[in-house]
Order: structure tokens, then C-alpha cells, then sequence
């Protein structure tokens, strides 16, 4: 039976970019994170409790950390196949634009599950203990998927949108760094912070995604949790047009 | 006969497998980079176009794989209109562009992955990456990635490549830039063993020699234009009473010596002329060699160099291209 061509092309995707600097950056920075931090600022949060403690708080946020890695995987894939001659030798083979783009979405996707699933594995063993409830895990997969195709829409909309491999790569990781740090990945959201920064929290999708998955990983989900899945899902839908909209009107010339 | 005219196909016309008619594309709403082509290809022919940078050739390469939209006009590539079956047609074509396009892996890997793309078995796979290493000369560097290999070692790649699959129909763009005499005959000589197998071939080319070796019919393009288009053998056919003088002048003034030779030669000779160098098309050679060492006296004018030579292909393209523009339709 033949392969369908999104098939076909993830599995390209995957082959062409899992080379060992590709995989240091997706699963060994948020696996130092998880390491470094977990017992560096859990020996602080030691004084008040144990710094086992924060290794549990700090694992559902490296997992959901995983799917702004994945949508710079579903960005660089993009800026790559442009470098160097692939997108317009892909489009003259025997795939549709849109085949290529949600090969890339799934690629991301892909990534996005399988980086948060070792740092799972990862926190287990460092805990020894974890989330074993099909529910708990259902949540955790269906934040990750959907947070995985958010980030993913996003980049490849900035991917199609940037003229220049540099300016794409800047762009990128200022977007890293602040999706990042102005989230509930590393620390909870305090009444303490100054209002701008409390609403950049709020409006970053990172925050729901880390809200959702630490909720499930905690067996702590709330109402919110819910509503800020529904508004990502939403968001989801806005950045996979505007991606979509994006890459279909790229020039994808040659010469 | 205007060459960017052409026949409509007739109904059930089953060996048409590109037809274009009054093709115009601009990138830009000011310039055309077509303008009015018109031509044909048949199944199992190789057709050449050849033209100068920016004549317009890679915008036709890029209309008839899809990649972009013609402006204006007709196009059907195996009986399918491009608009709107895009796919289908790219299922059936192979495209070897004339900039690198690789997968950040090894030869080997790059061959392999292509092949996956095309959906083609593996056991089938594994069988033409073998040949095809072998046939290229990319045995011993299939470990190598694709990235760092030299110019012309990654255009046998990229060809290469391109024969990880089934086709009707192969672009080839500039495929031998890059390459050594011998690596180039020997690609040449592949695409030809495959055009024996059925494969029909769209070729463009700077090198005129590539186009003598390679082609069935010929199409020289210029701004947009289609200047010349005949097979071969009909455009040589058309320069066939004629021969080819080259010559170069040293001393004096060449201008007006070339200047009162066209004159001199009257209209049964062309005299394409630059600098202190001309070639001259006649049908009468001793005639012309008479009057040429008879003026060169009587002006004072050196020669420096004279040769007689039979009509190239180069000749025809400097006549449409080169010089003055002027369009020479097929008879």
C-alpha cells in the first residue's frame, strides 16, 4: 500500500533533522534545565520545604517548555528547505504546498511529544515517582499537541514572513527567551510581580499550556486551566491562517 | 513562419507533453520575462532552449513544473492545465533546478530520502541508489554530506537524484554547470540512455555544443522572446549552402573595413562584425576570400586571422541573439 505523501514527508522531516547538535538543543537544554534548576533553585526553595518539591513543579514546565522547542524545529525546517534549495524542489515534486506545511506542523507535533515524554521519563527517575492516570496523561498529551501546533504556526508565520536567515534566527530566539521567562514554566505567577509583567504572563500561550499540564501532572486542573485551553485552541486556529496565508503567498524561487 | 506561433494540439493528440501558446509571465507589472511563446514538445523528443542569463529560460523551466503562474497565455504539460493540476503533473515530472537543493545529509542519505519522497519501494530503492552512485561516479563519496562536495560533484548528485524516480517528462536546468569534459559527456550521455527508454527531456543550456550533442529541436529565446525554434537538422539545413568565415583585423580602421565589406559582399553574405573581429556568413566562400584579401590591399587593413569553417549551431544563436536581434523563423 502506498505511503501518503504527509507520511512521506514527516518522515523526511524527522530524518534530515535529528543530526546529534539537533537533538542536544531539543532535549539536552530543557534536560540541563530540568537538572540544573531543579536542584539549583530547589536547594533554595529547599529552606522552606524540600527541593524535591520544586523538581515537581519545575517538570510539567520544562515538558511544556518542549513545544516552543518543537515550533522552532517546524521554523527552522522551513528556513532551511529555503536555504538550501529544498522548498522549491519539494513544491516541483509530487506534494501540494499545504502538504508540505502540515508535515512540517506534524513534524513539530511529533518533536513536541516525544521531547516532553523524556523529560518526563527524565523527571521520573530524578523523582521517582510521576503522573500514571490515563486521564492525567490524556490532559498532558492534548496540552502538549495543542501547544506544540500554536508554537509551530507561530514560527512557520514568522518564518514565512522574515527575508533573511539572520534576521529569522534573532527573531527566534528572542522569542525563546521571552515566551520563556515570562511564563509559568520556572515559577509560579505571583501577585508580587510588577502588573505589566503579571499581564505579559497572562497572554503568553506558554502559560496555558504550563498551567494545563502542571494541573494534570499535580492532579490539580481547574476551571482556568479549561478556559486558557479553549483561548489557545483559539489562538491556534488565528496563527495556523495566518501561517497558512503566509507560506502560500512566499516566494519560493530559485534562482 | 513566426517561431512563437504554433499549431493548436489536435484532439486526443497523445504524444503532446508540453504544448504553450502566446505565453507572457512579468514579475514585476513592467518587464516581461515571456513574452509570447509559443511552442511544443512531443513525447520522446529533447528540446533545447537555449539564451542568454535572464533571457527568460528558467521563468519557462519554473511555468511549466508549476512553480509559478504564467501571466497570460496557454500551457499544458501532459494534457494538464498547470492551474489546476499542479499535483498530477508533478507526479509525473522530474526537475533538476539550476541551484543546489540538498537535505543536510550524505550523498547516500540524499538519494534514500528522495526516493522515500517518491514513495518508491525499498528494495527498488536500494537497487537504483546503487546504480546510480555507480553511474555518476558517487561511489566513494556516498558517506559524504551532500554540503561539502564540489561544484560539479553536487550537480551529479542533484542529477542523480532526480533518477530516484519514475517520470514522463525530465526539466533540466543548466545540468552541467560545474562539471569537467569528461563528467559532462558522461551526463549527457546518461540523460541520453534514458531518452532511448522513452523519457522525454526539456534542456536548457548556455553551451551550444551540449544542445548539438543532446538535442532533437531547438529553441533559441531571447528577452522573452522565442527567436529561433527548429529541429536541428532543419536550422542547419537552413545555414546548410552556407559557410562560416572568421576574421580579425590588427591594424587600421576596422569599423569602416567592416563597414565597406558588407557592402562589398552585398546580400548573398552576413557580416556580424565587434570590435576587430567578424564572422561572416556566405554561401559563396571563394568570392568572399577574394574580396576580402582584395580590400584588406586597397584600405590598408592587416588580416590577422582567416578561417573557413562549416555552420554551428553557436552561429545561428550569434546570428538571432548576438547581433542586431534579428529573428530567423524555421522555413
Amino acid at each position: 500500500m502506498p505511503v501518503p505523501n504527509l507520511l512521506r514527508l514527516i518522515y523526511r522531516n524527522i530524518k534530515v533533522n535529528t543530526d546529534p547538535g539537533s537533538l542536544i538543543i531539543l532535549i539536552g537544554l530543557p534536560g540541563m534545565y530540568l537538572v540544573f534548576f531543579g536542584y539549583g533553585f530547589g536547594s533554595l526553595a529547599a529552606a522552606g520545604g524540600s527541593s524535591t518539591a520544586y523538581l515537581s513543579f519545575l517538570t510539567p514546565g520544562i515538558m511544556s517548555f518542549q513545544v516552543v522547542m518543537a515550533g522552532t524545529v517546524g521554523g527552522s525546517i522551513l528556513w532551511a528547505d529555503r536555504r538550501w534549495g529544498m522548498l522549491s524542489q519539494l513544491l516541483v515534486g509530487p506534494f501540494t504546498r499545504l502538504q508540505y506545511l502540515l508535515g512540517i506542523m506534524l513534524t513539530s507535533m511529533m518533536f513536541g511529544l516525544g521531547g516532553s515524554a523524556v523529560m518526563l521519563g527524565v523527571a521520573y527517575a530524578l523523582i521517582g515517582s510521576g503522573p500514571a492516570q490515563p486521564l492525567a496523561l490524556a490532559v498532558m498529551f492534548a496540552s502538549i499537541t495543542l501547544g506544540s501546533i500554536f508554537f509551530g504556526a507561530l514560527m512557520l508565520f514568522i518564518g514565512a514572513l522574515v527575508k533573511s536567515n539572520t534576521a529569522y534566527n534573532s527573531v527566534q530566539i528572542l522569542l525563546i527567551f521571552i515566551v520563556n521567562f515570562a511564563s509559568t514554566v520556572f515559577y509560579p505567577l505571583s501577585s508580587g510581580l510588577p502588573v505589566a509583567l503579571r499581564v505579559l504572563f497572562y497572554v503568553n500561550p506558554l502559560t496555558y499550556v504550563a498551567d494545563a499540564v502542571r494541573g494534570a501532572y499535580s492532579g490539580t486542573l481547574t476551571g482556568l486551566d479549561v478556559y486558557q485551553m479553549l483561548l489557545l485552541g483559539a489562538e491556534t486556529v488565528v496563527f495556523l491562517f495566518l501561517a497558512v496565508r503566509a507560506y502560500m503567498r512566499s516566494d519560493v524561487s530559485y534562482e | 513562419m513566426d517561431p512563437n506561433r504554433v499549431a493548436p494540439p489536435l484532439r486526443g493528440e497523445k504524444d503532446l507533453v508540453v504544448y504553450a501558446e502566446n505565453l507572457r509571465h512579468t514579475y514585476d507589472r513592467q518587464r516581461f520575462a515571456l513574452d509570447g511563446v509559443s511552442f511544443t514538445v512531443r513525447r520522446g523528443e529533447v528540446f533545447g532552449l537555449l539564451g542568454r542569463n535572464g533571457a527568460g529560460k528558467s521563468t519557462l523551466i519554473k511555468a511549466m513544473t508549476t512553480l509559478i503562474q504564467p501571466t497570460s497565455g496557454t500551457l499544458r504539460v501532459l494534457g494538464m492545465d498547470p492551474a489546476h493540476d499542479g499535483q498530477k503533473i508533478r507526479s509525473r515530472i522530474g526537475v533538476v533546478q539550476q541551484s543546489e537543493s540538498f537535505d543536510f545529509t550524505t550523498v547516500q542519505g540524499n538519494l534514500d530520502v528522495y526516493g522515500v519522497l517518491w514513495g518508491v519501494p525499498k528494495a527498488e530503492r536500494t537497487r537504483r541508489r546503487e546504480r546510480l552512485l555507480a553511474r555518476y561516479g558517487l561511489g566513494d563519496l556516498r558517506k559524504r554530506r551532500a554540503f561539502d562536495l564540489s561544484g560539479g560533484q553536487k550537480r551529479r548528485v542533484q542529477v542523480a537524484r532526480e533518477f530516484m524516480h519514475d517520470m514522463d517528462v525530465l526539466f533540466l536546468d543548466e545540468p552541467t554547470v560545474g562539471l569537467d569534459v569528461i563528467m559532462r559527456r558522461e551526463m549527457l550521455d546518461s540523460v541520453r540512455d534514458e531518452v532511448r527508454r522513452g523519457l522525454t527531456v526539456v534542456f536548457t543550456t548556455h553551451n551550444l555544443e551540449e544542445a548539438d550533442y543532446l538535442c532533437d529541436r531547438v529553441a533559441v529565446i531571447d528577452e522573452g522572446k522565442i527567436l529561433v525554434l527548429d529541429t536541428l537538422e532543419n536550422l542547419k539545413r537552413l545555414y546548410g549552402g552556407k559557410k562560416t568565415i572568421d576574421l580579425s583585423v590588427s591594424d587600421g580602421d576596422s569599423a569602416r573595413y567592416f563597414a565597406a565589406l558588407t557592402d562589398v559582399l552585398g546580400p548573398r553574405a552576413t557580416v556580424t562584425a565587434k570590435d576587430r573581429s567578424a564572422v561572416i556568413l556566405t554561401d559563396d566562400t571563394k568570392e568572399a576570400l577574394s574580396k576580402i584579401v582584395e580590400l584588406s590591399h586597397s584600405t590598408g587593413v592587416q588580416l590577422d586571422w582567416l578561417n573557413v569553417r562549416k555552420n554551428t549551431l553557436e552561429d545561428v544563436f550569434l546570428r538571432s541573439v548576438g547581433h542586431g536581434g534579428e529573428s530567423i523563423a524555421s522555413t
